[in-house]
């Protein structure tokens, strides 16, 4: 699966499972950055990134590996799209 | 040395009305059963944020709206200390539902992090407690029937003894359709329910008085009992200490009382029980209201006749509630607002003028 | 002010019934965690949790909850030496979250699976959680004022703090109060979906530790104004001399960063007593075992009774944590430190926390002269509540 499908299923992930409203859902970019705090974000916490992964982990197969530190594949869609493109490749 | 406890603010929820105190009187001077039980899907969106209604369900958004509703009322600053009770019957079982039929429909890849915090019934509490800022105590009581007006006993003695500086006390229930389709099944569907939010923040009057709120109803007194029934039960003893204990505390004899707002909802042989209950208190003389048979019962409901009584005890006027669009003219003044329970929680409040 | 003491304990725990199994198994350090067998755990990441042991006493017509409810009211209500006329007028307070929950998800569960429809409204009814006050107050003929505390993991807590209101405020001379839980589907998926729970039993104030252990029981306490208590000769366990309460009002499930309210809570409590923290020995903490919990917990307990100003040790290391009767059952083992003169211990606890300024009585009970205990419950939601426990009466 390409980065750029892997970006559209999390758009979907974020209406069905995080219960954003579409458009805004829409409106988001690669770039747009996803926690709480940062400019231009989508303003996830903590529980919403436990949604987040469950989701992944159905949507995609993948497994998240809850010793690693996933911050920095969290903060955006781009660096997200790219380590679930990276995780299937490799499956 | 315990305060004195007034009303300084009201917000309501629900298919009626949507608003304040002024909102409600204009209600109750020409009251009506609304042809929806249940709210609109935007009946609340311009009280909640985008932003934030994204994580709250929809009972904690009926709540949140309510509770900002009254606050704005009556100006209070919760930086100074507020304390949050909230009295449900029911809570969130629409997220508990949803979170279940996530996992039976998809197994582990179904289970929600974001619902799961729905499934306790303190979640109400909690959203709220963020929206608003109060960080003193904060309690959800769950009871059959009354959990609105026990919020409200509950937070006035919160008040009276000096515990926590002000609090936003309030009901809610949301209808919900598992419950609804189980009461009909077992044939208990006579009872009038709907669903809604009411809430009312109480002060030290002297406090309210020192930042100039608006005074709208003073709790002189308030109690909660429990008579003997079987659970969920109708029991056959009449005779109060509810009653008995707010007319002793407000200094009150039964003659006193203007007008009474009960809790009769069409369940029959609860209301019967209430009715006898009241005769064998109060004698026959003061007449009765019973929202609940024009408006469905719900524990937002239980707070807001808590309301109505201050507006009945300011107006001298009292709403019909056999469908008819008009109000009686009574004794303005102090009056009860009552509350009975199948099992035998039972909660009487005496309300009084500014 | 009137006094408020503890002249009745009831418990049924992980250990098994009684008051004297519960204080048998925290003495020993015992750990009740075990592999979980009332529910489906498939798949699950964590498996464990610490179950009453079966069979339990009590009809099998009433939900697992009360009938834990039933047995630990019962022999409160009896070690308090309370009678008929007694219990008329004694107040009810319960602390409950899941209520007959595990019962109605089997229905749930039947239902969705095989569209079968059994159960009676009678079952349905009894799934929320004032359905245990319904059942008590109805079975011990309890006529004083009856409420149901629904607060997440402090409402057993709680519904003693309330309880010692009614009494402290006159309404009542004499109270049942406590909280009940039963292990339910919702509580072990959910918690386990949001990985706060550790796949090893919970090793509170530990270096390692990975998250809570869940865990099921029931623990109530009689409550009564202290000139009530001595003019009858009741046997007082200790005073219940403070409690505090407070809201982060932060987040839904994470507790605020710098325990501020759990902190307000502890400051709170003491100032009810009229106790000031050097004159306080012990805490049984909250402890969960989440990373968060106990370091954040840890440093609030800093700020208020400095470091190493106290022993610390939390009991869920041992019954797991056992939601709407942590509170209850905590304080239960709180007062009992108080009467034994002896610490229950951190099971699980081989790498003390460095972080965690405390001597945390790793795995084994320690002797000490206690005068004054504190027990924690800080619930989802940032639902804060600290009871002060003090030997004997004033």
């Amino acid at each position: 699966m390409e980065e750029k499908e892997v970006l559209d299923e999390l758009k979907t992930i974020l209406v069905a499972r995080l219960k954003f409203d579409p458009r805004r859902a829409a409106e988001t970019t690669e770039s747009t950055p996803l926690p709480k705090g940062v400019a231009g974000s989508i303003g996830l916490d903590s529980l919403d990134f436990i949604e987040l992964s469950i989701a992944i982990e159905e949507r995609f197969g993948i497994a998240m590996d809850e010793n690693q530190d996933l911050t920095e594949h969290f903060a955006s869609f781009d660096s997200l799209s790219r380590f679930i493109a990276g995780k299937l490749r490799s499956a | 040395m315990r305060a004195r406890v007034v009303i300084t603010g009201v917000g309501v929820v629900s298919a009626a009305v949507t608003g304040d105190s002024a909102a409600l009187g204009a209600f109750l001077v020409a009251p009506f059963a609304p042809t929806a039980r249940a709210l609109g899907a935007g009946a609340v969106a311009a009280l909640i944020d985008p932003g934030e209604s994204r994580r709250l369900s929809r009972v904690c958004q009926f709540t949140i709206a309510a509770a900002r509703l009254a606050l704005r009322e009556s100006g209070l600053d919760p930086a100074a200390g507020l304390g949050l009770v909230v009295g449900t019957e029911f809570g969130d079982l629409a997220s508990t539902h949803a979170f279940a039929d996530g996992f039976l429909a998809r197994g582990h890849g179904g289970l929600s992090a974001l619902l799961f915090p729905n499934t306790v019934m303190n979640t109400m509490v909690a959203t709220t407690a963020i929206a608003v800022g109060a960080r003193e105590l904060a309690l959800t009581l769950n009871a059959p029937t009354v959990a609105g007006e026990l919020a409200v006993a509950r937070a006035t003695a919160a008040v009276a003894s000096g515990r926590v500086p002000a609090v936003l006390a309030g009901g809610v229930d949301e209808l919900d359709p598992v419950v609804e389709r189980e009461l009909e099944r077992f044939g208990f569907d006579a009872e009038r329910r709907s669903e809604g939010a009411a809430f009312l923040v109480l002060e030290p009057r002297v406090a309210a008085e020192a930042r100039g709120a608006p005074v709208l109803g003073e709790i002189s007194a308030a109690a909660w009992r429990a008579l003997p029934a079987r659970p969920w039960g109708v029991g056959r003893t009449c005779r109060s200490p509810a009653i008995e204990a707010v007319l002793e505390a407000a200094g009150a004899r039964a003659a006193d009382l203007g007008w009474v707002y009960a809790s009769g909802s069409c369940d029959d042989a609860r209301d019967r029980w209430e009715e006898q209950v009241l005769g064998a208190a109060l004698g026959s003389v003061a007449p009765v209201s019973t929202l609940g048979r024009l408006l469905g019962r719900h524990a937002g409901l239980g707070v807001l006749r808590v309301a109505a009584g201050a507006w009945t005890a300011r107006s001298g006027l009292l709403p019909a509630t056999d469908g008819a669009t008009r109000v009686e003219r009574v004794r303005p003044g102090r009056g009860l607002v009552h509350g009975l329970a199948r099992g035998g929680t039972h909660v009487a409040l005496v309300v009084d003028a500014a | 002010m009137t006094q408020v003491v503890v002249t009745g304990l009831g418990a049924v725990s992980p250990y098994g019934v009684g008051v004297a199994e519960y204080w048998k198994g925290l003495a020993g350090g015992a750990c009740a965690i075990r592999d979980l067998t009332l529910i489906e755990t498939d798949g699950f990441r964590c498996r464990l949790a610490a179950e009453v042991p079966q069979p339990l006493a009590g009809s099998t017509r009433r939900t697992r909850a009360d009938r834990l409810a039933i047995a630990a009211a019962g022999e409160a209500l009896a070690d308090a030496g309370l009678g008929t006329r007694d219990c008329a007028a004694a107040a009810l307070v319960v602390g409950a979250v899941g209520g007959g929950m595990l019962e109605a998800e089997a229905w749930y569960w039947r239902t969705a699976r095989a569209g079968v429809r059994p159960a009676s409204l009678a079952a349905l009814r009894a799934v929320l959680p004032s359905a245990h006050a319904e059942t008590l107050g109805s079975r011990f003929r309890l006529g004083g004022p009856r409420h149901t505390v629904v607060t997440a993991c402090s409402s057993g807590a709680v519904a003693l703090a309330e309880a010692s209101e009614l009494i402290a405020a006159g309404v009542v001379d004499v109270a049942l109060a406590g909280g009940v839980d039963a292990i339910t589907r919702i509580c072990f998926m959910g918690f386990n979906a949001l990985k706060l729970l550790d796949t090893a039993p919970c090793r509170p104030f530990d270096r390692e530790r990975r998250g809570m252990s869940i865990g099921e029981g029931a623990g109530f306490m009689v409550l009564e104004a202290e000139a009530r208590a001595r003019a009858r000769g009741a046997r007082v366990y200790a005073t219940l001399a403070g409690h505090g309460m407070t809201t982060d009002a932060f987040h839904v499930t994470a507790p605020e960063p710098e325990g501020d309210g759990m902190m307000r809570a502890m400051r709170a409590a003491l100032a009810g007593g009229g106790i000031t923290p050097a004159e306080v020995q012990y805490a049984n903490a909250h402890g969960t075992g989440t990373p968060q919990n106990d370091r954040i917990e840890a440093r609030a307990l800093a700020r208020v009774f400095g470091e190493g100003g106290l022993l610390v040790s939390s009991s869920k290391s041992m019954i797991g944590h056992t939601m709407a009767a942590a509170g209850s059952l905590e304080a239960i083992a709180t007062v009992l430190a108080l009467g034994h003169d002896l610490v229950p211990p951190t099971a699980n606890l081989a790498t003390p926390d460095p972080d965690v300024p405390f001597d945390c009585v790793p795995r084994a009970a320690r002797a000490a002269r206690l005068g004054c205990a504190i027990s924690n419950s800080f619930g989802f939601g940032g639902q804060n509540v600290t009871l002060l426990f003090r030997r004997g009466v004033a």
